[in-house]
C-alpha cells in the first residue's frame, strides 16, 4: 500500500430511494489520518453517505474504497458514533466501552487496559462504574466515542455526534474530541451542521449540495493545531468559516 | 442510607397498619353483627384453623406450588422460544401470531375438563393449565423485549463485527430480561389460577382440592385458611421477583434513584 492510497475514496456514489435520488454522483477522498468534515443542508444525504461508507448500506451506483479496497459489506474496521449515544442501559461505562470488543468476539479482559486509557483520555475517570442514566448527555457521547475507538478502527465515522447537546456542552465536546483524536490520529469523517465545529476540528471540509447530494466544494483548513478557544478569534478561522458559509448560502438562491 | 432504611420501615409499618385495621374491623364487626361462622368466620377462628391444619396446608400447598412452578417454567421456555422463532423467521410471524391470538381468546378454564379426559387426574392437566395461562403474557413480552431493539444498536454491533449469536446473547437477551421479569409477575398468578382450577375439577391433592373439601364440610374457616396460605405463597414469590429486580436490575428506569 502506498502513502498516496486514500483512507476513504468515494467514487460516483449514487443512492436512489424510491424514485428520488438522495445522493447523485458523489465523489471525494479522505487522506489517511485526516479529519474531514462534511457539512450541508438537512436531508442532503450525509447520513446515507456515512452508512454506505461503513458498508451498512449498499449504494445504487458507484463505489466506496477503504484504503484501496472496495467495500462490499461491513468490514469491521470502522467505528461509528451516532447523534444519540445509544449506550446499553444495563452496562456501566467500562462495559459499554468494551461492547465493541465483545461483539468482535474478543475477551473484554484483553481490552480492559485500553478501555480505561480511553476513558481517562475522554475525561471520564471515576465514572467507569456508572450507568448511562447517571451520566450527562455530553459524558454519554464521550463514552460512545471511546466505544467506537476501542478496536483502533482505521476509520471513525461520526454522524452529527454533538447534534443533540446544548450549545455550551457542544463547544466543550469539540475540544475534547480534538484531544482524543490527537492521541489516536485515526482517520475521521465527521458530519455536522455547525460551521464553527467544522472549521475548528477539520483538516478539510466538504460542502454538500441539497438533495440530491453532491460535493459542492472542498475547503482545506490550514490552521495550526492544537486549536483552542483562541483559534475561534483567529482572523484565518473567521475567513475560512466565511468561505464555508458562502458555499452553503450560495445554494439558497439556486 | 439510614434515612432510606427509616423510610422503608415506616412504609412497611403503614402497610401493616392497613391490614391490622381491616382485621380489627372484621373481628369485632362480624362479632357485633352475629354473622354465623359458616358465612364469615372470625379472623381469630381462621387463625386457629390455619394453625391446626398447618401440616395439611403445607402438603397441599406444596403440590399446588409444584404444578404452578413447572407450568410457569414451561410457559417461560416455550414463550421465549416462540418469540424467538417469530423474530428470526419472519414468515412464521403471519402464521404463529393469528393462531396464538385465536387461542388466547378461548377461556382456557373452559377447556379444563377436556384435559381431565385426556390426561387423567394426576399432575399433567394442572401443569398444562398453568402453562397455557402463563404462556401468553410471556410470549407477548418476549417479542417486545427480544425484538424491539434500537436499529442504531444493531448497526453498532454489526459494525464491530458482531454475529447474530453474540447480538442475541449480549443485546437481545439482556434487553429482554426486564420484560420477561414483568411477564413473570403477571404469569405467576395466572399459572396459579390454572393449577387451582385443575385441582377443582379433578384429583385429590392441592390447595384447590383442600378448598373444595372445606366447602363440602361447610368448614368455611378452612376455606379462608387456604386463601391465607395461597396469599402467603404468592406474596413470597412476588417479593422474591422484586428482590431479584432490586439487586440485578439497578439500571431499570423504575429502580433509578431508589
Amino acid at each position: 500500500m502506498t502513502a498516496t492510497t486514500a483512507a476513504v475514496r468515494v467514487d460516483g456514489l449514487t443512492k436512489i430511494f424510491g424514485t428520488g435520488a438522495a445522493i447523485q454522483d458523489l465523489s471525494f477522498e479522505v487522506g489517511a489520518n485526516r479529519f474531514v468534515t462534511v457539512v450541508g443542508p438537512s436531508g442532503c444525504g450525509k447520513s446515507t453517505t456515512l452508512r454506505m461508507i461503513s458498508g451498512l448500506m449498499r449504494p445504487t451506483e458507484g463505489k466506496v474504497y477503504l484504503r484501496g479496497k472496495e467495500v462490499g459489506g461491513v468490514i469491521g474496521d470502522v467505528g461509528m458514533v451516532f447523534q444519540a449515544p445509544v449506550l446499553l442501559p444495563w452496562r456501566n461505562t467500562l462495559a459499554n466501552v468494551l461492547f465493541t470488543a465483545e461483539m468482535r468476539g474478543k475477551s473484554p479482559v484483553e481490552y480492559r487496559q485500553r478501555a480505561l486509557e480511553l476513558i481517562a483520555l475522554a475525561s471520564l475517570e471515576g465514572f467507569e462504574q456508572r450507568y448511562p442514566h447517571e451520566l450527562s448527555g455530553g459524558m454519554q457521547q464521550r463514552v460512545a466515542i471511546c466505544r467506537a475507538l476501542l478496536l483502533n478502527p482505521s476509520l471513525l465515522l461520526m454522524d452529527e455526534p454533538f447534534g443533540a447537546l446544548d450549545i455550551m456542552t457542544r463547544e466543550k465536546m469539540g475540544f475534547e474530541l480534538q484531544k482524543i483524536w490527537n492521541a489516536s490520529k485515526t482517520t475521521v469523517l465527521f458530519v455536522t451542521h455547525s460551521i464553527t465545529e467544522a472549521v475548528l476540528l477539520s483538516d478539510t471540509i466538504i460542502v454538500m449540495t441539497a438533495r440530491p447530494g453532491r460535493a459542492k466544494a472542498v475547503i482545506p483548513v490550514e490552521l495550526p493545531r492544537p486549536r483552542d478557544t483562541k483559534t475561534l478569534r483567529d482572523p484565518r478561522f473567521v475567513e475560512i468559516a466565511g468561505i464555508v458559509r458562502d458555499n452553503i448560502e450560495a445554494q439558497w438562491v439556486e | 442510607m439510614t434515612q432510606e432504611r427509616k423510610d422503608r420501615v415506616r412504609k412497611a409499618a403503614e402497610t401493616m397498619a392497613g391490614f391490622v385495621a381491616i382485621l380489627i374491623v372484621w373481628q369485632y364487626g362480624a362479632g357485633f353483627l352475629r354473622l354465623p361462622a359458616y358465612i364469615l368466620p372470625l379472623p381469630s377462628a381462621i387463625a386457629v384453623r390455619f394453625w391446626q391444619t398447618l401440616p395439611v396446608q403445607l402438603h397441599h400447598l406444596g403440590v399446588t406450588a409444584l404444578t404452578t412452578v413447572i407450568g410457569l417454567a414451561l410457559s417461560l421456555v416455550v414463550g421465549v422460544l416462540l418469540a424467538l422463532s417469530v423474530i428470526y423467521v419472519k414468515p412464521l410471524q403471519a402464521m404463529v401470531l393469528p393462531i396464538l391470538a385465536a387461542f388466547n381468546s378461548i377461556p382456557k378454564i373452559a377447556i379444563a375438563p377436556l384435559f381431565v379426559i385426556w390426561f387423567g387426574l394426576g399432575m399433567e392437566p394442572k401443569v398444562l393449565l398453568a402453562f397455557l395461562l402463563g404462556l401468553f403474557p410471556v410470549f407477548v413480552n418476549s417479542v417486545t423485549g427480544l425484538g424491539e431493539i434500537e436499529p442504531d444498536v444493531l448497526d453498532l454491533a454489526r459494525l464491530a463485527g458482531g454475529n447474530e449469536w453474540r447480538i442475541f446473547l449480549k443485546v437481545r437477551l439482556m434487553h429482554a430480561v426486564p420484560y420477561i421479569i414483568d411477564a413473570v409477575k403477571v404469569a405467576f398468578p395466572l399459572a396459579l389460577v390454572g393449577s387451582i382450577v385443575g385441582e377443582f375439577i379433578g384429583g385429590n391433592s392441592g390447595v384447590g382440592y383442600l378448598i373444595l373439601s372445606g366447602q363440602f364440610n361447610m368448614d368455611t374457616s378452612l376455606v379462608f385458611a387456604c386463601l391465607a396460605s395461597i396469599t402467603l405463597f404468592t406474596t413470597t414469590a412476588i417479593a422474591g421477583v422484586a428482590a431479584l429486580e432490586r439487586n440485578f436490575l439497578r439500571w431499570r428506569p423504575s429502580r433509578r434513584n431508589k
